[in-house]
This record gives C-alpha cells, structure tokens and sequence, in this order.
C-alpha cells in the first residue's frame, strides 16, 4: 500500500497518508463525517524522500497495518526548513467544499513587474507584506539569516495589487478584496517614502481563507543558500477550462 | 356589428393557445443535450410535477369545501345566484390548468435553451423566450376561454325583468369565477414561494454556510429543489397572480361598465361597455403573439442587445395596442370613446412607469442598489438597514404612479375632472379599463417573466453538467436578463393587481346590488326616502350602508384590513424560516450518513428534498391562506358592509405599499450582491460580499414570497367579499 507524505502549510505539519492528494485534499477540507469544512494547502514529497524519513516516525507502522485508516502527524514544528525545497513534488490547493487544484514546480523566470509586490507569507509565518523586491529577491532577503529579521524557509505568493503597485495614491482599485484599504496605501507610501526599507507589514497574521483568485503569478519557496521553486498558477483560461470545477469552487465556495 | 366583435374573443383564446401548442411542440422537438443534462433535467421536472401534484391535492380538498358551502348558500340559504359554485370551479380549473402547463413547458425548457446555447445566443433567447410565452398565451388564452364559454352560456341561460338587469347578472355572476382564480392563485403564490425559498435559503444556507458548496452544485441535495423551486414560484406562482389579474380586471370592468349604463337605461351602451374590456385583451393577445416574434438577435449580441431584444418585442406590442384600441372603441361606438381610450393609455404607461421604477431601484446599474452593495464595506448590518430604506423609497413613483393613473383614467373616462358625483359609474369603469390597458398585453409581459426561471435554470444545468466555458458565458448571459426582466415582472404584477383590486373594490357594490334584488328587495332607504334598487348610484348605495369614515365600522376595518397584510407578511417570512430549517437539516443528515456525496462518489436524495420543501410549503399555507378566505367572511358577518369597505381599502393601501417595499428591498439586496459578485468592492469572498450575501437571504422571502403573496391577497379578500355579499345582506352582527 502506499504511503504518501505531504507538507501541510496551514498549520505546518509533516503528515503521512494513505490518500492520494486529491483525495487528501478532501479530507483535509471536509473531514471524515462532514463535520468541517475549510481551505488546505499542502505539498506532496518525492517518493523518494518518503521512502527515506518514512521509518524514522513512530506511527508510520500504524498507518501500515491499518491501525490508522487515513493519516498520522509525523511533526509540527519546524517542518518547512527542515525539508530539502528538491523532495517538493506538487503543490495542492484545497477549496472550501474539497476541491484540489495541483501545481507543479516550474522554473522561475523573472519578468518586468511593478514597483510595489504584495506577498502573503503561508508556511511557518503568515503576515502579508508589502515589499519593492519582486519574489525571488525577497525570498532571498527574508532567508537570508545574517540579517536580524530572517527565517530558514518560507513559502509565499503575491497577491494582485492592480494600479497600487506604481502608485499607492492610484485611484479606481476599490475593488480589490483587502480589509482596510487605506491602511495597504499608507503601507505603500510609507515604503516609497524611507530610503532602505524594503518591505513593510501589512496585516500580521492571515486572518481568512486564501482568496485564490488575488494570487499572482503563483507560489514560491524559499529555503536556504538560495533555494528557490515557483510554483506558477494556471492562466485564467486554464482555470476556466482544464481546471474549471476548482475555479468555480474557488470563486463562489465562501465561510463565513 | 357590435355583438360580433364579441367573436373576437374566442378566436383570440384559440388563437393563443394554438401558437402555445406550436411553440411547446417546436421546444420539445429539441435537443435536450446530453446524458447527463437530461438526467438533471428530468430530476427538476420530476420534482416540479411532484410538487404540482401534492398542491393540487390540497387545493383539490379546499376546492371541494368552498364548493359545498356555495352550493348551501345559492340552493340552501338563496343568498346567492345559482350559477356561483359553478364559475368557482371553474375559474380555478382554468388558473391551475395554466399553471401546470406553463410548469410542464418550462421544465422541459431549461436543458434545451442551455443545449441551444451551444449553437448560439440567439438560440437559446429565442427557445427560452418562446417558452416563457407558452405560459404567457396559456393564461391570455384559457383566461379568455373561460370568459367565452361563460359569457356564451350565461346570455343564453340568464333571463330578467329587464336588459339592464339581465346584463349586470352575467357580469356581477361572472365576477365570480374570479375566486375561483383568486383562491387558486393564492395557493400557486403562497405554497409556490414558501416552496422556492425554503428551497433556495436552504440550499444557499447548506452550500454557503454549512459546506461551502456552491450554487447548482449536483453535490448539493437541495439544488434539484432549489431549480424546481424557481419554477414553482415564478412560472406556476407568477403565472396564477396574472391570470387573476388579467380575469379579475376584465370582469370587474365588464360589471362597471354594465352597472354605470344600466342605470343611465342605456342598455345598448351597457353591452358594448361590457365587451369593450373583453374585446381589448382579445386584440391585445393577437398583438402579444406579434410581438413574440420580434423577439430574438444577432450574433455576436451583447447584454444590452438582449434586453433590447425583450424590450423590442414587448413595446411592439403596447405601441400596437395603443393604436388598435382607439380602433376598438371607435368601432363600439361607445359614449366618450376618446376619453375610455385615454384611460386604457394610462393604464399602459402606469404600467411602464412603474416597470421603470422597479428597475431603477433594484437593478444595479443604478444608483440605489450600488449604494447597498457600497454599504456593505461597514458590514451585514448597514446593508440590511440601507436595503430597507431603498425599498421604503421605492414606494414613492409605483404609489404616486397608481394615484396619478387612477385621476387620469376617472376623469378621462367620466368625461369631468370635477370628480362630480353624477360620473362616478363612468369614472370607475375608467379605473377598471386601465387595469385591462395595462393587462392587454399579457401574453407578452408575462412571457417575459416565465423566460427568467427557465434561463435561470438553463444555468443551473450548464453548470451541473459541466457544459464549456463560452456556453455558459451564453447562458450566463440569458440568465443576466432573467433577473432584470423578473424584477420589473414583480412590479408590474404588484401594480396591476392594485389597479384590479381597486376595480373589485368597486364593483363590489354592484355584488351588494345584484344579492339585496336576490334577495327580493326592490327599494332600500336613502336619507330617509325609498329609492329604487336598479337605478340607484353608488353615492346612494354609500349612504345606504353608512360607507364614510366617521362611521367607526369602517375604520375598524381599515385597521383590520392593514392589519391582514403585515399578518400574512409575517406568518409566510416565518414560514420560509421553518421549511428552510428543515431543508438544512435533512442535508446535513445526507451528508452525515453519505459522506461520499462531498466526494461526489455518491449522489444526493434529491426527491427527500423536493418532498421535504413540499410539505413544508403545503403545511405552512393552509394558515394565511384561510386568514384570507376567512377574514372578509367575518369581517362581514361582525361590522357588516361598512367593515367590509374599510377592511378592502385598508388591505389594499397597506398591502399594494408593503408589497412594493418588500419586492423592491429583497431585488436590490439580491442585486447588491450580484453587483458584488461582477467584482466590484472586493468581489467573490470578500468580507463585502458576505455582507451582502446576508442581505440577499433575507431578501429572499421578501422578494419571491410575501410580497408576490400580497398581490393575491388584496384581490382574494375583494373577491371573497364580492362572492359572499349576500351573506353580508343577509346577516350581520352589527
């Protein structure tokens, strides 16, 4: 039988599993009965590097002779950087109602973007931040543990920010779905204003479900010694087509 | 040559229902698309019939009652003429007949039109449209059958001392088979929107709240019943307010126009005043065909082209029935035939005004429902309290429009802007006439409110079954027009049924008339002189009965009557609360005991939901339904005429107004939203469309279920007091 292991983000968490990812996501998302419900991300670990820590959990040996029917924690702590970024094989987003999405690792190729990024952190920190440094500077800034405010690891993703991310005074952006508008503007102002700060907090923890639709561009990894993986998110037509029962979950499915 | 234009009648009721059967035959001659569309839609039309079926056996048992107890007061007691227990029957034969037929069509429809959609947008405008005016010529043409048939028998049957007299005994008997329609319609309003928001609470409050499954998700059990639901309510329930509107106006012009000549012993004039209503709805049904066919558009057709399309075909028609009735009435030679035409004009613009006023409030391309999604940035509660403060406003152009309509067409038609006395007979067939002017052209309005539900689940199956992106842009599209077309159908409803209602209202007296002759009475006392009953006016039947308002019985049933609207409000809000409760609950139990349904591995019992919504709605509408019977019997029998006065004109001020505020609120809330929902404030999931979210569910039962049901009951308590106005003469307490 196989043994899948997964990385999961919200909460951080090495978890062992019989389920194959979609079928975990459901799990994950609604729960054996139907008593929860809620968003998951996760990543799935190479078979190989399953096969290598699998042994040195207790529990494991539960979960093989179907003591345990659908999964075991392995750990909580620490999981993000102690995990090799080349053993993450997949990326699953969960909706609501259970529905995954999966995304697969691609090279990242930088692109002229906007002055101002705004990238939500989701594993093992969660504030929103907004930052001048476009991802791959800023994933290497923030794992850069020379600095005083670093962490080994981290996963993120930018968020849209429309016609704010030239000009924080921009108007016509009341439509995007961030809490407290003006408080991301006099972020903004404030980066634009100080010489030599990079980035700002935004909001210090995430406090709702992931909108998947404000992700831009997609997820990336950082770890250390400037480990980088992109994880891009399908087009809006690849949504609406190939991935369409997702997007629709992900667009309509709303707790409150 | 007068009386063969009353010809023109049955040949327009057989004219409708023919095109009705052609575009039923066309529908179904296409194709339903694939398997597994068919099988959604068979399930929707399984549970519709279903509900159907449950409904009419409830109704089949109230029937049988009232029926007895017409049969003890015209055989038994003689306190009414023969022939009413008869036109009872058959009024609410005909309603439900409509009703089942527009139900049949439009759930065949729905996987079609999204198959259609396929093709083309056009496609599937023209096959949802089309569909819609099945219902549409179904109720023009079995309203107009049922008068044919009537008129027919009753000329031939019907005899007294005089013309006059034989003349106002057909229309005052034919008054009657009004609540057949009324009770009927009462039923199909009331059980139809306890069902649908039962249904549509439920479904939201399980895929919202409980298991964040979306809308026409086939994962969700009570998403069958929710697409049913839109049927039941807005094609069955839409379908039977109309058809009474539609008969009542007729009718109660038909008995305003015999009473206000016989007594002038015109009693030529008083048959072509009784034809004249009759003979502008025949014309207006071959117009509403007409205008069916200007329906469709081009390819490549933008929202705006769409509305355009409906609107094209909807105008052809009242700009064709604007020219034609002058026509008509010149043809009928009738006395002021310029000034009846007038009032039919005012009826019809009354009608677009207040067509426009419902879409000025509640769609959200203005500013009154933009202002409620932008509350929504402060939370649930500010969007609630700006949602009824819009639909408070709202009140305003529908009220003053009535009020403004209401003069033109009385003075217009009494030939005097005086408001004398001596042209009131006159002045209130010019009321009624406008009620048939804004009505002539039902086959095509209604048409377009039947359209709403069937693109809206031409959606829900595009949806289920996974149908391809530029599809369900298409049926998105259609389903877009739906909502707007639905909320000025629902003003346009409440309006018109004002309009009647005011037409019943007057012509209740002519009932009072015909039960004191009935009853044997040839004179009654008026300030102290005996004044024959036959040729007495209104003002004198006023003075007769103690109908002012210093007279306390009138007063406390003004109270009463105002009362009853926010009683009936209140027990059918609580209702849907109830039912949808139960919905919640049996969902929840599916998912607990088939956890593979989230998975999809295992399929939902979607026939419990539909049943569970069924009864709930069957339960809950026995009480406001009999409130609605019962309360002008008693009202009568305590306070006599007088109360019966003050409890019509209070359920019908309270009412028309209450049923504005509450149609118009719950549109907007459901717009607001919608807005949000186009992307605007955050869009999807933000916290501001959660607020408005909260709105639209309280809107719900606003919009779809007390509000419509408040239509029916200001005409059925018209219509209970003009069938029992006997027993008012005959018995009374005070």
């Amino acid at each position: 039988m196989t043994i899948y292991l997964y990385l999961s983000l919200m909460p951080e968490a090495l978890i062992a599993s019989h389920l194959p990812p979609e079928d975990y996501g459901a799990y994950l998302a609604l729960g054996p009965k139907k008593r929860s419900q809620g968003q998951a991300i996760f990543f799935k670990l190479s078979e190989a590097y399953a096969k290598e820590k699998l042994d040195a959990y207790e529990g494991v040996a539960e979960l093989r002779d179907g003591r345990i029917r659908r999964s075991a924690y392995l750990s909580i702590h620490r999981v993000l950087e102690q995990t090799p970024l080349d053993a993450i094989e997949s990326l699953h987003l969960t909706s609501n109602d259970g529905h995954v999405l999966t995304l697969l690792p691609k090279e990242y190729q930088p692109s002229p973007g906007p002055r101002f990024h705004l990238y939500q952190e989701f594993c093992p920190v969660t504030p929103r931040v907004v930052s001048e440094l476009e991802p791959k500077e800023f994933a290497a800034t923030i794992t850069d543990t020379s600095r005083a405010v670093s962490i080994p690891a981290l996963v993120f993703a930018e968020l849209i920010l429309e016609r704010l991310g030239d000009d924080p005074e921009a108007n016509g952006v009341e439509n995007l779905p961030y809490g407290n508008l003006e408080h991301l503007r006099d972020c903004l102002r404030e980066l634009r204003a100080k010489s030599g700060k990079s980035t700002k907090l935004v909001v210090r923890h995430l406090e709702q479900d992931v909108l998947f639709r404000t992700i831009h561009r997609g997820f990336f990894v950082a770890g250390q010694g400037g480990a980088f993986r992109f994880f891009p998110m399908p087009t809006r037509s690849e949504l609406e087509t190939t991935h369409y029962a997702w997007w629709r979950s992900a667009l309509r499915s709303i707790r409150f | 040559m007068q009386s063969n234009l009353f010809w023109l009648i049955p040949v327009a009721s057989i004219l409708a229902l023919g095109f009705a059967y052609w575009f039923f035959k066309s529908m179904v001659a296409c194709d339903e698309g694939t398997p597994l569309m068919r099988e959604i839609a068979q399930h929707v039309r399984e549970g519709a019939m279903a509900y159907l079926k449950q409904q009419y056996k409830v109704v089949a048992i109230v029937f049988a009652i009232m029926t007895l107890v017409f049969v003890w007061l015209s055989y038994g007691l003689h306190l009414q003429n023969k022939w009413v227990p008869f036109a009872f029957l058959t009024g609410g034969l005909f309603s439900g007949l409509a009703g089942f037929f527009g139900m049949k069509t439009a759930t065949y429809a729905s996987a079609r039109v999204a198959h259609a959609a396929h093709h083309s947008l056009d496609a599937g405008l023209r096959l949802a449209f089309r569909s819609g005016a099945v219902m549409g010529l179904v109720v023009v043409g079995l309203a107009l059958l049922d008068i044919s048939i009537w008129f027919i028998v009753l000329n031939k049957f019907v005899t007294a001392a005089t013309e006059g007299q034989r003349l106002m005994i057909i229309t005052t008997t034919m008054l009657t088979f009004g609540m057949g329609a009324s009770l009927q319609a009462l039923f199909a309003r009331v059980g139809g929107g306890i069902f649908t928001k039962a249904a549509d609470v439920g479904a939201d409050l399980v895929g919202k709240v409980e298991a964040g499954i979306p809308e026409d998700d086939p994962r969700n059990p009570a998403t069958i019943a929710d697409n049913v639901g839109d049927n039941v309510g807005d094609v069955a329930g839409m379908g039977a307010d109309l058809y009474e509107s539609y008969v009542g106006s007729i009718l109660a012009t038909a008995a305003l126009g015999a009473a206000a000549f016989t007594q002038a012993g015109q009693n030529e004039n008083a048959f072509k005043a009784i034809l004249a209503p009759m003979v502008v709805a025949a014309i207006g049904t071959v117009l509403s065909i007409i205008g069916i066919f200007a329906v469709s558009v081009k390819k490549g057709a933008s929202q705006k082209d769409l509305l355009n399309a409906l609107g094209r075909g909807v105008n052809l028609s009242s700009l064709l029935i604007f020219i034609t009735s002058f026509f008509i009435l010149k043809a009928l030679d009738l006395p002021n035939y310029t000034g009846i035409w007038g009032a039919i004009v005012v009826g019809l613009l009354t009608g677009i005004v207040i067509g426009k006023a419902t879409e000025y409030f509640t769609s959200q391309e203005y500013k009154p429902t933009r202002a409620i999604a932008e509350s929504a940035a402060t939370g649930p509660a500010t969007v609630i309290i700006s949602g009824l403060g819009t639909g408070m406003l709202s009140t305003v152009v529908p009220v003053t429009a009535v009020v403004i309509g209401t003069t033109l067409a009385y003075c217009f038609a009494a030939g005097d802007w005086h408001f004398s006395p001596d042209h009131i007979g006159m002045g209130l067939y010019g009321i009624g006439i406008a009620a048939v002017g804004m009505l002539s052209t039902l086959g095509i309005t209604l048409a377009t409110d039947a359209y709403g539900p069937i693109a809206d689940n031409a959606g829900g199956n595009a949806e289920m079954a996974g149908l391809p992106p530029e599809v369900r842009r298409r049926t998105d599209a259609l389903d877009s027009l739906g909502n707007t077309t639905a909320a000025t159908g629902k003003g346009f409803a409440i309006g018109s049924a004002a309009l009647t209602a005011l037409a019943l209202l007057a012509s209740y007296v002519e009932e009072l008339k015909m039960a004191m002759m009935h009853a044997g009475q040839t004179t009654m006392e008026v300030s102290s002189v005996q004044v024959p009953i036959i040729s007495a006016t209104l003002t004198q039947f006023m003075t007769h009965f103690e109908v002012h308002l210093l007279n306390p019985k009138v007063i406390l049933g003004v109270f009463i009557g105002s009362m009853m609207s926010f009683v009936f409000c209140g027990l059918t809000i609580n209702a849907v609360g109830r039912a949808a409760q139960s919905m919640v609950e049996e969902v929840r139990r599916q998912f607990k005991e088939k956890p593979g349904i989230l998975r999809g591995e295992d399929k939902p019992d979607y026939a419990r939901c539909v049943a569970i919504s069924t009864v709930g709605a069957q339960r809950e509408m026995i009480l406001p339904s009999m409130l609605a019977v019962l309360v002008p019997i008693g009202v009568g029998l305590i306070f006599g005429v007088p109360g019966v006065f003050g409890l019509l004109s209070g359920g019908l001020a309270t009412g028309f107004v209450l049923a504005v505020f509450m149609a118009n609120s719950g549109g907007a809330w459901d717009n607001a939203k919608k807005y949000v929902e186009e992307g605007h404030l955050g869009g999807k999931g933000s916290s501001a469309h959660k607020a408005t979210v909260i709105g639209d569910t309280i809107g719900d039962p606003f919009k779809d279920t007390a509000g419509p049901s408040l239509n029916i009951l200001i005409k059925l308590m018209s219509m209970v007091s003009i069938v029992t106005a006997g027993v008012n003469i005959a018995f009374t307490l005070f």
